[in-house]
């Protein structure tokens, strides 16, 4: 595990190093502008704009790094074969994955850890004060992370078996359907035939559900999130993962890197 | 690069922009000769547009209100008395975000206040209430705008006590909203219990243009109640002198008044020819009065 460490540190380096950070610049400038402008132009939604901008914002950004920079993690490395030179230390494949995972999740979380201090103060700057109900807005950053870390699997997942194009169109359409994970589960069969409701009954609970970390509008009208939830989907996105990585590495053990 | 070259780029440079300025200009001059005013909602379904904001729904709707606010600012700033695009607009932010309680309290007031001020259409404005309440139960402010529109709008009083009563269960709601609801029930229509109403939509919103209009409610109301009671005196002239005062000053001579009333914005009223008051030929007042037509 330490080997896989410092394959972390030196992606989060790299990430740093490739100024994939500089985005927080055209965040705080998002906020700085909905924050002067949001009371002027529109009505008794000063606070939920900011919420639901911000969070918009962090998730959009975020899944923006996840993808993009996720898919290149294992192609980059092939492509400028720095690849071989890692894999002939002693350093496990799974070990270089896992570490590549952990390295950019690291990334993703500093940044959206300095996004959601920029969200709080245009909160604070707009409502002049903080109350015990905006600490449902951690909640829902925290979700985005967990989201963004599940993204990041399946991005790597399928960058190690296609090119980076379809990679990121096959992490983009999972990532699209699991947010229509509810839908697919109230098709009754009286549209569709018994045996397709089943099947798609069935690939609902498979596809990673992106619904589960969706408390945006909780957090935008300040209502509370369970416990329970906070649990659940930790522990959800925890094994999702695994589950996404323990193929990913199977899958990139298995392949031929001559 | 050269130094003629940063020299050349220094000068090309805001020259380009400055054509590009000018062009537009032109561009923009010949777009608004062509301009008929096209408002437009392109898409309709509420579930479309939630379904293709992803899980950016609450985003989503707070932009649509943004534009609801915008559109109801710029017609009613044109005088323009054409609305049609507010319902299309309020249900998107609605579906979008059923949790946007501004959109159900501001929005119903657009729908529900007559022309010019607002839609004309109370029933509408009832439809989004309802739906808010459905989706917002524990939200007993709801229940007073549904109470205010069928009082004020559609004079339902048995459908505005009742609305008040169903508010007034919530263990959160003021202990007026009961109040109201019996008062209503009794009373139906009563100057008391309008200036009441809008006494706390007064003190209870933080918009300008709200405030602004609850004043000038306010303000006639009284002038109405100011009115009345100078008519009940001026009847009491007549019994005593045989014939209708002519001036507020006869109604002071005659002891009846202390001195000369004036309106909430200090003019004093005045007596029409058949000797009943009214508003001050220069008092602001009266023109508010033509525009707003009290809601009372």
């Amino acid at each position: 595990m330490k080997r896989a460490g410092i394959v972390a540190l030196n992606t989060f380096r790299e990430a740093v190093r490739d100024r994939v950070l500089y985005n927080l610049v055209f965040f705080a400038l998002v906020m700085m502008v909905a924050a002067i402008l949001v009371g002027q132009i529109s009505m008794g939604i000063e606070d939920e704009v900011i919420v639901s901008l911000g969070l918009s914002a962090i998730s959009i950004i975020g899944l923006l790094i996840a993808v993009f920079i996720g898919v290149g993690l294992v192609s980059k490395e092939m492509d400028k074969r720095t690849l071989y030179a890692l894999l002939a230390k002693p350093l496990r494949r799974w070990e270089f994955l896992a570490g590549k995972f952990a390295g950019l999740v690291l990334t993703l979380t500093v940044n959206t850890a300095a996004m959601a201090a920029g969200l709080f103060l245009a909160l604070y700057y707009v409502k002049h004060s903080l109350e015990r109900t905006d600490a449902v807005v951690l909640v829902a950053v925290y979700f985005i992370l967990l989201k963004l870390a599940l993204v990041v699997a399946l991005a790597m997942l399928f960058s190690c078996f296609t090119s980076p194009l379809l990679a990121i169109l096959f992490t983009g359409g999972l990532y699209v359907a699991g947010l229509f994970v509810h839908e697919m589960r109230g098709v009754g069969s009286a549209l569709i035939s018994p045996a397709l409701a089943a099947i798609l009954q069935g690939i609902s609970y498979l596809l990673p559900n992106f619904e589960n970390f969706d408390v945006m509008g909780a957090a935008a009208h300040g209502r509370s999130v369970a416990g329970a939830l906070i649990a659940q989907n930790t522990a959800y996105a925890a094994l999702y993962s695994l589950i996404v990585l323990s193929v990913a590495s199977a899958i990139f053990s298995q392949r031929n890197l001559r | 690069m050269t130094f003629k070259s940063y020299v050349a780029l220094l000068v090309l440079v805001p020259l380009g922009f400055a054509g590009v300025w000018d062009l537009q200009k032109h561009i923009d001059a010949s777009q608004s000769r062509a301009e008929v005013e096209d408002d437009q909602v392109i898409l309709r379904s509420g579930k479309l547009v939630k379904a293709m904001s992803l899980e950016y729904a609450p985003l989503m709707a707070d932009i649509y209100w943004t534009r609801v606010v915008q559109y109801f600012g710029n017609k009613h700033a044109g005088k323009q008395v054409d609305l049609r695009l507010l319902w299309p607009l309020l249900d998107l932010t609605t579906v979008l975000d059923p949790q946007l309680i501004p959109a159900y309290h501001f929005g119903s007031t657009f729908l529900s206040d007559a022309p010019p001020r607002g839609a004309g259409r109370p029933d509408l404005a009832v439809q989004l209430i309802e739906r808010g309440i459905q989706a917002n139960p524990d939200q007993w402010r709801l229940y007073y705008d549904l109470g205010f529109v069928y009082y004020f709008d559609m004079k339902d009083y048995p459908k505005a006590s009742n609305a008040f009563y169903e508010g007034s269960k919530n263990p959160n709601a003021l202990i007026w909203m009961k109040v109201m609801a019996a008062k209503i029930a009794a009373e139906g229509n009563s100057t008391e219990t309008s200036v009441f109403l809008w006494r706390d939509v007064y003190n209870n919103t933080k918009d300008p243009e709200i405030k602004e209009n609850a004043l000038t409610h306010l303000q006639l109301l009284r002038s109405e109640e100011d009115c009345r009671q100078l008519d009940a005196l001026g009847d009491q002239y007549e019994k005593q002198f045989g014939r209708r005062p002519e001036r507020i000053s006869d109604l002071v001579q005659a002891g009846l008044l202390r001195g000369a009333p004036v309106d909430p914005v200090g003019y004093p009223y005045t007596l029409s020819e058949e000797g009943k008051a009214q508003l001050n030929l220069d008092s602001p007042l009266l023109e508010k009065q033509v525009m707003v037509q009290p809601r009372k």
